[in-house]
This record gives structure tokens, C-alpha cells and sequence, in this order.
């Protein structure tokens, strides 16, 4: 089960409001590659992950991932608590205003509402690996498409910090599925799922 | 309503937001390599620290958990503080 | 031309599978503060970002 620390991972503190950039960053709050999308495909996927080291993994990449999430909203929050209704209606950011106010709704840059679509819980091991390995370098890829688009500091700080993060989120998704292999028949991996066709060890 | 922190208690915090994340990097690495023994010391080590800057934290500032909220019976501090998105981390 | 480098181990590493090199504990951060706004305590998982569009 969880529990909650009252702070954020890494500190977010923005002085200037920018509504334009608020409606980019939200796509990692509630788009297709965002932190609650990462959370909720690693939390799905452990349950029937056969090996403990994997379930552990997810568990805990899942858990983060929520404090990822938290850190965005922080940021989207920031940027659009002391807008003007000049600037909210200059901006665009009216369409988003009008439904929600200045509340975090879990939605793309588009638009498209947060849906369990974007991601898989395939439950075979292999699959579901591959698919987090995915999701780490969208993520990633992502975040590099926001910093082109953001040259505040305070913006840019907490944005690498994540985007760091995807990076070694692959690396350790890449080792639990090397983990997984050395569970397997290297003369073929595919011939049987170990999430189902045999019982755990 | 952004609320101004001290120095020390944004100091304060921001090392524990330092220690607290070593202690999930190396979380992380354990969870693929569960026999490093030197990855075990190097979290325990930092998890130690990390509980007692908690505590220490708590007792000037306010809990940052709830297994540290019995600090101060004055008043419910947990609900009372500012939540960490208004800007002081 | 140069073809891709074939020169893999093939026993080691069978076909139709990926793999990701195993990571070792040789270096952490020393500068604790450096690590944490880096986004990682491993110098050897440090990738910035350092793109730029450039239209010609």
C-alpha cells in the first residue's frame, strides 16, 4: 500500500506565469507518454509479473512515477495560478479554463482526455517489458520536445530532472528483462508465456 | 497562496529531498541486482540519514509523514502546513 | 560501403530479442547536490539533451 511524503521529489518553484507552456506540459500529467500513463501501466503490470525482482521493480518505478506526476502538476499549477483573464483568453488557455478553472485535469496538449488506451498490460513478461522500455524512451523523447520549447530556469530544472529519470528507467526495465531471459529457455524465449502457461518458479 | 520558507527549513528540506533520493536510485538498482552487497550498505546508510533528518525536520517545521505527525498535540500540523505544490517544494 | 557491425557474440546473445548492457556500481556522484539536479547518482547513466532545430 502507499503512503505519502508532504513534499515533491525535486523542487519546483516558478515565479512567472505562462499559460502557453501550461498547456504543453500538461500532455505529461495526462497525455499518451505522461507520468500517470508510466504509473498506472507499471502498477497494472505487476500483479501477474511471475518474478519477485520484476514485480519490485514495477512496483517501485510505479511508485515514482506518481511522484513524477505530482511534480507536473506542481508545474502546471505554478504556471497558471496568477494568470490574468487578458492572458487567459490571449493565450488559448480559455478552452481549458472554462471546463476546469485553474483545476489539474488529467488530459493531453490536444486534448484527449487520460485514457487506460495509451497504455498495455499484456501479461506476458517479455511483452510488458518491452512495451516499459517504450514508454521510458516516448517519455524521454517527449521531455526533449518541451525543453525546445521552455527557456525559463525554473521551468527547465524540475523538466531535466524527469527527463533524467527516463533514461535510467530504461536501463533498469532493459536489466529486468535480462532477468527474465536468464529465466527463460535461450534456445527460444517465445515458446511458452511464464505469466500462465507454468505456476511462479 | 505561496508560503516563504526560512532558509534553514528549505535547506533542510531540500537535503532530504538529496537523501531520500539516493535512497531511490539505489532502490531501483537493487530491485535488478538484489545481491550487490555494496548497493545494500550504500541504502542503508542513506535511509538512516534520511530518517533521522526526517524526524529532525519534523520537529522544527512539521511532519513530512504521518508516522511523524505526533510531533506537536497543539494542533493537526499535517493538515495545517502548506501542501508542497504551492511553491516551497 | 561498411556493413553494420555483425562482430556480436551470437551464442551470448540470441536473435529476436533485445538487450540492454548490464550496469555495474563503479561510479556514484560525489557531489550529492550535483546528482539530484542531474536527475541520476550515476555518471555513466548522464544523458543531457543538448538538441537544436536547425532549418537550412
Amino acid at each position: 500500500m502507499w503512503n505519502y511524503e508532504k513534499r515533491l521529489q525535486f523542487p519546483v518553484k516558478i515565479t512567472q506565469p505562462n499559460a502557453k507552456l501550461a498547456q504543453v506540459i500538461i500532455s505529461q500529467f495526462g497525455g499518451p507518454d505522461g507520468e500517470l500513463a508510466a504509473s498506472m501501466r507499471y502498477l497494472s503490470q505487476r500483479y501477474s509479473m511471475p518474478y519477485n525482482e520484476v514485480a519490485g521493480l514495477l512496483t517501485d518505478i510505479g511508485t515514482e512515477e506518481l511522484a513524477h506526476m505530482e511534480m507536473i502538476c506542481a508545474i502546471v499549477y505554478q504556471l497558471t495560478k496568477d494568470l490574468s483573464m487578458d492572458e487567459i483568453v490571449a493565450s488559448g488557455f480559455d478552452k481549458y479554463y472554462v471546463d476546469h478553472t485553474l483545476a489539474l485535469w488529467p488530459q493531453s496538449a490536444g486534448g484527449v482526455p487520460f485514457n487506460a488506451c495509451v497504455f498495455q498490460s499484456k501479461g506476458d513478461a517479455i511483452t510488458d517489458l518491452t512495451e516499459d522500455m517504450a514508454a521510458e524512451q516516448k517519455a524521454r523523447t517527449t521531455y526533449d520536445n518541451i525543453l525546445r520549447l521552455v527557456h525559463d530556469q525554473e521551468v527547465c530544472d524540475p523538466i531535466r530532472f524527469l527527463r533524467a529519470r527516463e533514461i535510467v528507467h530504461f536501463q533498469r526495465f532493459g536489466e529486468a528483462l535480462r532477468i527474465v531471459q536468464d529465466k527463460l529457455d535461450s534456445k527460444n524465449f517465445y515458446a511458452f508465456n511464464p505469466e500462465f502457461d507454468r505456476c511462479k518458479n | 497562496m505561496s508560503h516563504k520558507m526560512n532558509a534553514e527549513q528549505e535547506n533542510m528540506l531540500r537535503n532530504i529531498g538529496i537523501v531520500d533520493f539516493v535512497t531511490v536510485e539505489m532502490t531501483e538498482y537493487l530491485d535488478t541486482h538484489p545481491f550487490d552487497r555494496e548497493a545494500m550498505e550504500y541504502f542503508n546508510h542513506y535511509m538512516r540519514m534520511k530518517n533521522q533528518m526526517m524526524r529532525d525536520y519534523a520537529v522544527k517545521y512539521g511532519p513530512l509523514s504521518l508516522s511523524a505527525a505526533d510531533t506537536c498535540s497543539k494542533e493537526w500540523k499535517w493538515a495545517l502546513q502548506p501542501m508542497p505544490w504551492e511553491g516551497g517544494c | 560501403m561498411q556493413d553494420y557491425n555483425f562482430n556480436e557474440y551470437f551464442d551470448r546473445f540470441p536473435l529476436a530479442m533485445a538487450y540492454v548492457p548490464w550496469q555495474h556500481l563503479t561510479q556514484i556522484y560525489e557531489d550529492l547536490d550535483k546528482a539530484y539536479c542531474t536527475g541520476t547518482i550515476f555518471p555513466e547513466l548522464t544523458k543531457p539533451f543538448t538538441g537544436r532545430r536547425c532549418v537550412q
